[in-house]
Formats: C-alpha cells, sequence, structure tokens
C-alpha cells in the first residue's frame, strides 16, 4: 500500500487559539459532553478554514463537574477542553495554498492527529495534487501522510513544475 | 395459621371416651367460632386496606410543601384587577429547590387568579443546588397554577457561574426548568461567546439546543483571563 509524505504545516487546528464556529444548529448535550453543530459547519481559525456538514465536539469529561447547567454552560460556549471533534458530509479544509477534501474527518487534540477518510482523498497545495483514501497529519509538525486505498491501493500524485523555476515544495514519495 | 391452633387442641382431648359427647359439642363451639372470626376478617381486611391507601397520598401531600406565597406593599383595587405594589413571589421548582419573583408592579384580573401580569421583573430560579439563574426583565406573564413565566421584552439572564445572555423574549418553565425563545440570543461566558435567532433549554440545562444562524465564538486565552477554571490541562499541549 504506498503512501506519500509532504509538509502540511497549515492543516491544524489548536485548543489555544481564538476560533470561530457557524452552523444552523448547534445542540449542546451536556450529559454525555457533547457539542453537535449541524448544517453548513464551517470553522475559521487563524489560517485554517474547515467546512463540513456536520461537526461534533467532544468534550475532556470533567470529572468533577457535576451535572448541573454550570457545566453544560462551560461545554457550551466551549470553555470546557476539547477532546476531539468528528467533521462529518463532505469535509474541506483549506489553510494558505494547502486545500485537502474528504469524506470524514477527525481532529483529536490530544495527540494533535488529523486524519480525513473518504473513497477519495485529495490533498492539492498549489497545482500539486495528492490523491488516495486517508489523509494523515501530525498537526505538531505539520507532516502529513496520504495512503493509498484497500490493501493494494495507490497514490495518484501530479506534481506540476513551477514554470517561473520558484521554489518547488518537495513532495517525496516512498 | 388459624386453622393450625385449632388441630392441637383437638389432639388433647380425643383419648378420653367417656366424655365422647362433651368432645364432640366443644368441637361444634370451636368451629362455630373460628367460621364468625373468618366472616369478621372477610370484612376487616380490605377496609384496612383501603384506609391504608388514601391515608399515604394524603399524608406525602401534607409532607410536601407546595407553598406558593404571595406579598405585596401596597394592593389596589381598579376596574377589576387587583394591582399590588412591589410583590414578592416565592415557589418550589420539581427539585424541591425554592425561586423567589420580585417585581415593581403586578396587576392581577380578578377573573383569572392564576395569571399574574408583571412588571420590572427579577426572578431568581435555582438550575441546580449551587447555580442560580437570576433574569431580569422589562415585562412578563406569571402563571401560577402551570408555574410558568413569559417574560416579553429584552430580557437578561445571569447565572453564578459567569453566564452572561441577552434575549428579546423567553419562556420560562419554572417546574420543568426549561427555557424556550424563537426571538435572537446572546450568551456569552469568559471569552467566548454564542449568538443565534433561537434556543431551547431542557431539563435544567443538560440539552441545549441553537438554531439558525448560530455562531460560537471561543477565545480561549480570554477565557484563562476570565479565570473558567474547567479543567488546567490546556488541550493543546
Amino acid at each position: 500500500q504506498s503512501s506519500a509524505t509532504s509538509q502540511m504545516s497549515g492543516l491544524k487546528l489548536s485548543g489555544d487559539q481564538p476560533i470561530q464556529i457557524e452552523s444552523d444548529k448547534l445542540e449542546v448535550r451536556q450529559a454525555d459532553s457533547v457539542a453537535v453543530f449541524s448544517g453548513n459547519v464551517t470553522v475559521n481559525q487563524g489560517q485554517t478554514l474547515l467546512k463540513a456538514g456536520k461537526m461534533t465536539v467532544y468534550y475532556v469529561k470533567d470529572p468533577k463537574a457535576d451535572k448541573s447547567a454550570a457545566a453544560g454552560a462551560s461545554a457550551m460556549t466551549g470553555a470546557a477542553n476539547i477532546d476531539h471533534l468528528v467533521v462529518e458530509n463532505k469535509v474541506y479544509i483549506k489553510s494558505n495554498d494547502q486545500i485537502a477534501t474528504g469524506d470524514t474527518g477527525t481532529f483529536d487534540m490530544k495527540t494533535q492527529v488529523l486524519t480525513l477518510q473518504g473513497k477519495e482523498v485529495v490533498l492539492s497545495q498549489g497545482d500539486n495534487v495528492l490523491k488516495g483514501c486517508k489523509l494523515t497529519v501530525q498537526m505538531k509538525s505539520g507532516l502529513g501522510n496520504v495512503d493509498g486505498c484497500g490493501s493494494s491501493g495507490r497514490v495518484i500524485m501530479s506534481i506540476t513544475p513551477q514554470k517561473q523555476g520558484t521554489a518547488q515544495q518537495g513532495a517525496s514519495s516512498k | 395459621m388459624l386453622a393450625r391452633s385449632d388441630k392441637t387442641s383437638d389432639a388433647a382431648p380425643a383419648p378420653a371416651p367417656a366424655t365422647q359427647d362433651g368432645t364432640r359439642g366443644e368441637a361444634f363451639n370451636r368451629a362455630q367460632r373460628h367460621s364468625r372470626r373468618v366472616r369478621v376478617l372477610k370484612f376487616a381486611v380490605p377496609l384496612l386496606a383501603a384506609a391504608i391507601a388514601i391515608a399515604f397520598p394524603v399524608y406525602s401531600y401534607l409532607k410536601a410543601p407546595i407553598s406558593i406565597s404571595v406579598q405585596a406593599d401596597g394592593t389596589a383595587f381598579s376596574n377589576g384587577k387587583l394591582v399590588m405594589a412591589n410583590p414578592k413571589l416565592n415557589g418550589f421548582t420539581k427539585q424541591k429547590l425554592p425561586y423567589s419573583l420580585t417585581a415593581t408592579r403586578a396587576t392581577q384580573d380578578v377573573g383569572q387568579q392564576a395569571v399574574i401580569d408583571l412588571e420590572g421583573i427579577n426572578a431568581k430560579l435555582p438550575v441546580a443546588t449551587d447555580n442560580i439563574v437570576s433574569v431580569d426583565a422589562e415585562h412578563g406573564i406569571y402563571n401560577r397554577d402551570a408555574n410558568t413565566m413569559n417574560l416579553t421584552s429584552d430580557v437578561s439572564v445571569t447565572t453564578t457561574d459567569g453566564l452572561a445572555a441577552k434575549f428579546k423574549s423567553i419562556f420560562l418553565d419554572m417546574g420543568k426548568g426549561s427555557m424556550k425563545t424563537s426571538n435572537p440570543v446572546d450568551v456569552s461566558r469568559g471569552g467566548s461567546r454564542i449568538t443565534a435567532d433561537s434556543m431551547s433549554v431542557e431539563d435544567n440545562g443538560r440539552l441545549v439546543v441553537f438554531e439558525n444562524r448560530v455562531r460560537v465564538n471561543i477565545d480561549p486565552t480570554a477565557l484563562k483571563a476570565a479565570g473558567v477554571n474547567s479543567g488546567e490541562q490546556n488541550a493543546s499541549q
């Protein structure tokens, strides 16, 4: 199963930067420490823009937070720390000149790993395109890895040499 | 149980043949007493059960004080309406937590005792033992029987844990601990803020739903500054 690695420093969400989320609906279920954004969800954080049909935010279950509305309120306004979030129904992530699209994605805030899965995950940077079935990005280092589909799946990569000879972002493939 | 005790007394006199007719007479009396006892019990036991069944709910109703007391400084009576100056209403939510309601003026139609029209309202609604939601509004309609309050103009809500919210109007159900509004809302706490065109809070805040043009702004640094102590470790480390 071939895979390609490339530098994707932009694709990340972090827990300590201001973040703006818009959606048609937001449901906060305090009992399960979950906030579900649904209906053209857009997330803006710094350079990163994320769009999806649905985003479920799982908050860190605070053992001492009792079942009262106070805990609900903190989950509601995002004060509680985010454990991980899952995005579904057509995911689009854009950061600087890198765009990644797929069907579903997860951002794990603890391990700082972003994954994007789907029938066809496309990662493009400028004119270079990388296609596969799974994109995994170590958000801290920005190192991204695209895996092909199925056991014998292949990664399709097309690199368009820059005409003006500007420094080309190296995309080495194993 | 009654039958068994008869059998033992029978065995004792049996061996004395001489008082043959005496034992037969005795046995007959005992049987008669037994059937009389059964007749009485057949009637007494169900009666006892019924009495207990009635007594218990009455007892428990009296035990749970559903007192809704109303005090007011001055009351006046004009064209079929009772007008009270700065009334104070107290009542209990489902969880037996006390809530209180004060207003600058209350008018009550004599025909509808339960419905009270209030102005200059401040309500203290306990959402949990340690969290009181205090609600201020210009105008509202309080329904004592339904234990609800419909606030119809600019409402501001603050909670003891630092949540502040602004509504155009909101319907509060103190009994169920729920709030609903179909007008714009603006909820903020520490450094994060949610605005939407409608909101409903169910089950004392355990389920909150915002709908239509929902926008959430979270500024973690401001949250820290606001001393929001929800989990020390920072998620991104």
